[in-house]
């Protein structure tokens, strides 16, 4: 899956940053049990097609109904420009059936790192 | 989910949508020939429309006389103007009272010049939507010198006692700037009769104009020095600024498609009845009320509005979240957050936010129903199922 481009942008009282993406195919329950691999997913699925919810506590968060191309995800500003990419990395990575985490998660490891350093300092 | 559901637009309080035909009629005509403006061209084939427009405010708001009705960008351009205004020349130090109910287009100009320690600055908490009168008068302190304060909630949608609160103040020698952006449009105002100094209106919220017009109604206008100058196609040779209404606070090329606008909204909303607006807006609000207020986990934070604006949130559901759904899955347009008025949000919801959907005359019947169908079926799933796939 890919993002394409982001249409819309706005700095949220709460502190994060939104982006609305537009994507090159429709979001799916899987793609969000995917997403589960790296954060807490909530789901209302009795809403539209589903409704779902991925927390990445201190990096971002992506929410959007299955069926449609468009996601709006929140990023925590202070430390966007580390956890951009792995962003970008998440939906290019994700395709139907079994995924290959291996990648992903040595790449999470280091941008945790990075990104807890930038936090909390250690 | 729906594709593309038709849109129910209930974000009215932010910027009203649709407007009437006449307005956008009002804008194409505006366009169609080359501008006319007083003082300024020749030509005599075109409309005033700055004096249309003055004269269509003057007239809904009893503002006598029209030059005294100001044309800006904004209500939060009308804010500054009138806020920096009047402490231009004055000595540092008095004190100001404004309130919990206010917007950032009144909190942020007050805040900056108490950083600027150029003033001191109260602001009074409120209670069931109002701040009460013997609070207004317990805060006055002998260097009080000015009040501002809004008419009606953008997030509560209850209006102030105006009367009350300017009788008080002026008793006191105190100014009165009041913040109409809400109530213009919705409720009658009569500045003929409301004790203001000052009144500062948005055009394209209840006066169905278009974005970037607004103004406000300047009883004094010595009371206010003007801080833009520039040309005003009146008076030329002189260096120095027109002190003449509305000269005074305009200068530059004024917005000729957005007055054409804000001249036919008024003239609509004039044509309809104020009274007219404001009881099919208060039957719709309530009905509103009522349908969520049946659902145990719908907390509502305003039961009686005098404005059409209703605000809740889902319990266990960030208000985002309850805004996004609604949005993408039933086409309704509302509005999340803070709401640009946070004082509010910490007085009623700890600071997160809430939900508000605000209605205006073109909203219907089975626009209310289906969005308090919509929230409640939201608030049902909420309570059972939110958990992972």
């Amino acid at each position: 899956m890919r993002i394409l481009r982001s249409v819309r942008h706005k700095s949220c009282a709460d502190g994060t940053f939104m982006k609305e993406f537009i994507l090159n195919a429709p979001v799916t329950e899987g793609f969000f049990s995917y997403l589960g691999n790296f954060g807490e997913v909530e789901a209302l699925p009795n809403l539209g097609d589903g409704f779902y919810k991925f927390e990445k506590v201190d990096w971002f968060s992506i929410k959007g109904f299955a069926g449609d191309t468009t996601v709006e995800v929140r990023f925590k500003k202070e430390v966007m420009d580390l956890t951009v990419d792995f962003l970008y990395l998440l939906f290019s990575s994700y395709r139907e059936g079994t995924v290959d985490l291996s990648v992903l998660k040595q790449r999470e490891q280091a941008v945790g790192k990075r990104v807890r350093e930038h936090l909390y300092g250690s | 989910m729906a594709d593309n559901p038709p849109i129910i637009y209930l974000n009215n309080a932010a910027t009203t949508w649709p407007k009437p035909p006449e307005v956008l009629e009002a804008v194409r005509q505006s366009l169609a020939l080359p501008v006319f403006g007083s003082g300024r061209t020749t030509g005599s084939q075109g409309e005033d429309y700055i004096t249309l427009a003055r004269e269509a405010l003057s007239g809904l708001l009893a503002a006598d006389p029209p030059e005294h009705v100001v044309f800006t960008q904004n209500a939060t351009d009308s804010l500054n103007l009138l806020i920096q205004g009047f402490f231009a020349g004055k000595e540092a130090g008095c004190h100001v009272l404004t309130t919990e109910l206010d917007h950032n287009s009144v909190l942020r100009p007050l805040y900056e010049l108490e950083r600027q320690r150029r003033i001191r600055l109260t602001v009074l908490p409120f209670e069931n939507g109002s701040v009460r009168p013997d609070s207004i008068e317990a805060a006055i302190t002998p260097d009080t010198r000015l009040m501002v304060t809004t008419q009606g909630s953008n997030v509560l949608g209850s209006v102030q006692d105006i009367p009350r609160i300017g009788e008080i103040v002026h008793d006191h020698g105190i100014s009165f700037i009041v913040d109409g952006a809400q109530a213009a449009g919705h409720i009658p105002v009569n500045l003929r009769n409301l004790p203001v100094d000052a009144y500062v209106f948005t055009g394209h919220k209840g006066l169905f104009g278009i974005p970037g017009t607004g103004g406000f109604y300047l009883r004094d206008p010595e009371s206010i020095a003007p801080v833009r100058y520039g040309g005003t196609g009146t008076d030329s040779f002189s260096l120095s600024h027109p002190r003449e209404m509305p000269e005074r606070f305009e200068s530059g090329t004024h917005n000729y498609p957005g007055l054409a606008a804000l001249a036919a909204g008024v003239n609509y909303i004039a044509s309809t009845g104020v009274e007219a607006v404001a009881e099919k807006a208060e039957r719709q609000t309530a009905f509103l009320i009522g349908e969520l207020k049946r659902e145990q986990n719908i907390t509502i934070y305003n039961e009686s509005p005098s404005l059409p604006i209703v605000s809740f949130n889902i319990r266990g559901m960030e208000n985002d979240d309850v805004g996004f759904i609604l949005a993408r899955a039933y086409g309704i347009v509302a509005r999340t957050g803070l709401h640009c008025a946070p004082l509010v949000h910490r007085a009623i919801d700890g600071g997160k936010g809430c939900v508000r959907l605000s209605l205006s005359w073109f909203t219907t019947d089975e626009e209310c129903r289906l969005t308090a169908k919509a929230v409640k079926e939201i608030a049902r799933n909420a309570n059972s199922s939110f958990g992972s796939p």
